[in-house]
């Protein structure tokens, strides 16, 4: 994928849109491996990271042409992208037990500096992919689409179909349960005075 | 800490800012007027301005873990194609080949030698489908039980199936499936027919000298049809008690039904006993335990009946098939007898102007004063010795490939929920609670619905639906019997292989002598219930986001530019 700042390739995609299969085929080893890195972190397995992959890209096809060149295309492939896969994650949800968003009803309370400061300078990054894998659903999810694809609260609040203000809710609370999943044991994520 | 330094920090933590700010803070998500505040209190609290610093610092940890490579693409995924559009394309002719295949297996098994004997048994040459289904007289009940509400329950069913359906609705094998389903409901909501009557209560009594023009519908406990029916009968209820005359057809659920009047066309029925001292000028279909055709009792047609015990003293004008435990004849049969069951007893008054044929497990009793056209044929059928020559071996791999295309068919319009529904049948308790609920509840659901006036389609929808999950039983359960025996697997075709595994290794079981009954009703049972798992938890309504509990500040635009942030 095209890196934050990176010039998009504007001609791949018109040519992509006229229907141009080889621009089409450039467009996807382009972004492809940055949409797999998102799935992968939104989505529980490998095999549904693959499977949203070749689905969300399926999706941009048929959608290529309604896309708005004086628009950015990266942000735009990530709202289909994150769209997709709460999509396949609301449906995953509302098949399995488990479910983490009861948590809402639970206050938060603040954590303590030096025990969150020895976290953050611990815990490595493998250790926090790892992690994300204990979160609820929409936790991951938010995380991901503030953290990885860099989308702004509006688009986060679209996507997971809540109010734009519920939005810093979510993402703090999804914090939390990382924070609770790093820590384990440690009384982190609870454990803090104001 | 000495009290004041205790005080301080106490007045300090009260104007401390709480985390929700702090992070909206950093995420340049506040006010101008709140940031300030913020930024203002920051210069003077430490505590406050380390978390704010903690609170960025996580946020690029999260930045960074998340943006690292640690996997590359994988193969699979490498070079953008329409999987499934284009591997499925050239399996549709072997589909299609299977398919036709299969259809002429259950027609040979099946259909033909049930034909067959019906026709032998006075049916003529009709066909059996347009006798039963388009001629019969349940076809005209169908036209005459078409009410609004049935025509609801059907709009409702299309809804229900586009709902379902709506994630596969692009391919085009899911619209022509969609399609025919809606076609073959159009086929049978065909308009009502008019001058139905209607009546229901405890006790219902046509009387004698009173004239129902057109069909009518009865549904009582005790019915007494004393009168003149010009159309077709419909009874359901405990007792019924027929001593006028019927124009039409006599269709009835009953528990005990006595036929002392005439009919002028058949009767149709399913009961616990049937008495027939009348005179019933066309063809008899009767399931019932008892069953007796008195001496005074006529059928001008054919007779075939099912039960356990059926004594015919009566005349029956053409052939007589039988299926029951004990079967006695007194009286006269115009055509040929064909008989299925334990024992056979043909007394001296009897006369049978045709062949006489009989399979069951004694020697039939006839009398010597009995009038037979030809000897009795008879074909022992010893109890649970079953003859299976190669001709039953080269059947089940037919029907094992039969069972693997449905499979197939399935697994390729809809592979998630395929998926979903071999893995609920991993869930074993589960599975089969829902599945002995499911078995038999449905069926016996579908039969109310159906002995209802209004919920004939549906009824008959619902043993459709139970059907088709019966079929789709085996190979679910074949599914998770092969993930067992080679391990889970997420992908179609490897998906499928297990099914293949899994399929034939519960065909092997099921073909085992004396076990193999128990154990295909157990995966019947079994698979059933983690494909109504599988619905179940798919039909699950999603839940919707829960109100915060967190104090929130307002967040009306994000922070500008210029702002300062206290400390950093």
């Amino acid at each position: 994928m095209s890196a934050p700042g990176k010039t998009e390739p504007t001609e791949l995609i018109a040519r992509a849109r006229t229907g141009d299969t080889q621009a089409w085929g450039d467009l996807y080893r382009e972004y492809a491996p940055a949409i797999f890195r998102f799935c992968r972190r939104a989505m529980p397995t490998r095999e549904d990271a693959e499977d949203a992959t070749m689905e969300i890209f399926m999706k941009l096809r048929e959608k290529l042409v309604q896309y708005d060149p004086s628009r950015s295309f990266t942000a735009w492939l990530y709202k289909i992208a994150a769209n997709h896969c709460w999509d396949m994650l609301r449906r995953k949800k509302a098949r399995h037990d488990k479910d983490t968003e009861d948590i809402d009803d639970v206050a938060l309370e603040c954590p303590e500096p030096n025990q969150l400061e020895k976290l953050i300078e611990e815990r490595t990054g493998e250790e926090v992919r790892k992690a994300l894998d204990k979160l609820g659903l929409r936790a991951r999810m938010a995380l991901v689409m503030r953290y990885y694809s860099d989308m702004s609260y509006d688009e986060i609040a679209d996507a997971l179909g809540v109010r734009r203000q519920f939005v810093g809710v979510v993402l703090l609370r999804a914090r939390h349960e990382l924070r609770q999943a790093l820590g384990e044991s440690s009384a982190l994520a609870v454990g803090g005075t104001r | 800490m000495s009290e004041p330094e205790r005080n301080k920090e106490k007045r300090l933590d009260e104007k401390c800012m709480d985390e929700m700010t702090l992070l909206l803070y950093v995420e340049r998500q506040l006010d101008r007027e709140t940031a300030q505040g913020v930024s203002l209190h920051t210069q003077t609290c430490t505590r406050c301005l380390n978390l704010l610093r903690l609170l960025d610092r996580e946020s690029r940890l999260l930045t960074r873990s998340m943006l690292e490579e640690d996997e590359a693409l994988p193969a699979r995924i490498a070079e953008f194609h329409e999987r499934v559009k284009r591997n499925m394309q050239w399996i549709w002719g072997v589909v299609f080949g299977l398919a036709v295949l299969g259809v002429y297996a259950l027609y040979t098994t099946y259909i033909e030698p049930w034909q067959n004997q019906l026709q032998q048994a006075g049916f003529g040459g009709s066909n059996l489908l347009s006798l039963v289904v388009f001629q019969g007289a349940f076809w005209k009940g169908w036209q005459s039980m078409i009410t609004l509400f049935e025509a609801l329950a059907v709009m409702i069913m299309a809804g229900f199936g586009i709902f379902a359906f709506r994630r596969y609705l692009r391919r085009g094998s899911a619209m022509a499936v969609l399609f025919a389903s809606l076609g073959a409901l159009l086929m049978v909501t065909t308009p009502a027919a008019s001058a139905t009557e209607f009546r229901k209560g405890d006790s219902i009594t046509i009387p004698k000298g009173q004239v129902i023009k057109g069909d009518i519908f009865i549904t009582g406990e005790h019915v007494r049809i004393e009168g003149e029916i010009d159309g077709d009968a419909y009874v359901f209820a405990q007792q019924l008690d027929m001593s006028g005359h019927i124009s039409g057809d006599l269709i009835g659920f009953v528990q005990s039904e006595r036929v002392s009047g005439t009919i002028d066309g058949n009767i149709r029925t399913a009961s616990n006993n049937l008495t027939i001292t009348g005179s019933v000028e066309r063809n008899v279909l009767a399931w019932n335990q008892t069953f007796e055709l008195d001496s005074s009792g006529k059928i001008g047609r054919s007779l075939t009946a099912g039960g356990q015990t059926l004594t015919v003293d009566g005349k029956v004008g053409r052939d007589f098939l039988a299926f029951s435990e004990t079967t006695t004849i007194s009286g006269l049969i115009g055509g040929s007898f064909k008989g299925h069951g334990k024992s056979l007893s043909i007394a001296s008054g009897a006369q049978i102007d045709g062949k006489t044929e009989f399979e069951g497990q004694q020697v039939p009793e006839v009398s010597s004063e009995a009038k037979l056209a030809s000897a009795p044929a008879f074909t022992k059928t010893e109890r649970h010795a079953e003859t299976r020559g190669s001709g039953y071996y080269v059947w089940r791999v037919i029907w094992t490939g039969a069972f693997l295309l449905f499979g197939l068919v399935l697994a390729g319009l809809m592979p998630k929920f395929a998926m979903e529904t071999v893995e609920s049948a991993g869930n074993l308790g589960a599975s089969f609670g829902l599945g002995v609920l499911v078995f038999f509840g449905v069926l016996i659901g579908s039969i109310i619905a159906c002995i209802t006036v209004v919920g004939m389609l549906v009824g008959l929808s619902s043993v459709m639906l139970w059907l088709v999950m019966l079929f789709a039983a085996e190979v679910v359960v074949g599914g998770i019997v092969g993930q067992w025996i080679m391990g889970h697997a997420s992908e179609f075709w490897p998906f499928f292989l297990r099914v293949v595994v899994g399929v034939v290794a519960v065909r092997i079981v099921t073909t085992i002598p004396f076990i193999g009954f128990w154990a295909g009703l157990a995966v019947a049972v079994w698979g059933m219930g983690a494909i109504s798992l599988a619905l179940y938890r798919r039909l699950q309504p999603t839940m919707a986001p829960n109100i915060p509990s967190v104090p929130m500040s307002p967040m009306n635009s994000p922070l500008p530019p210029q702002t300062t942030v206290g400390g950093i």
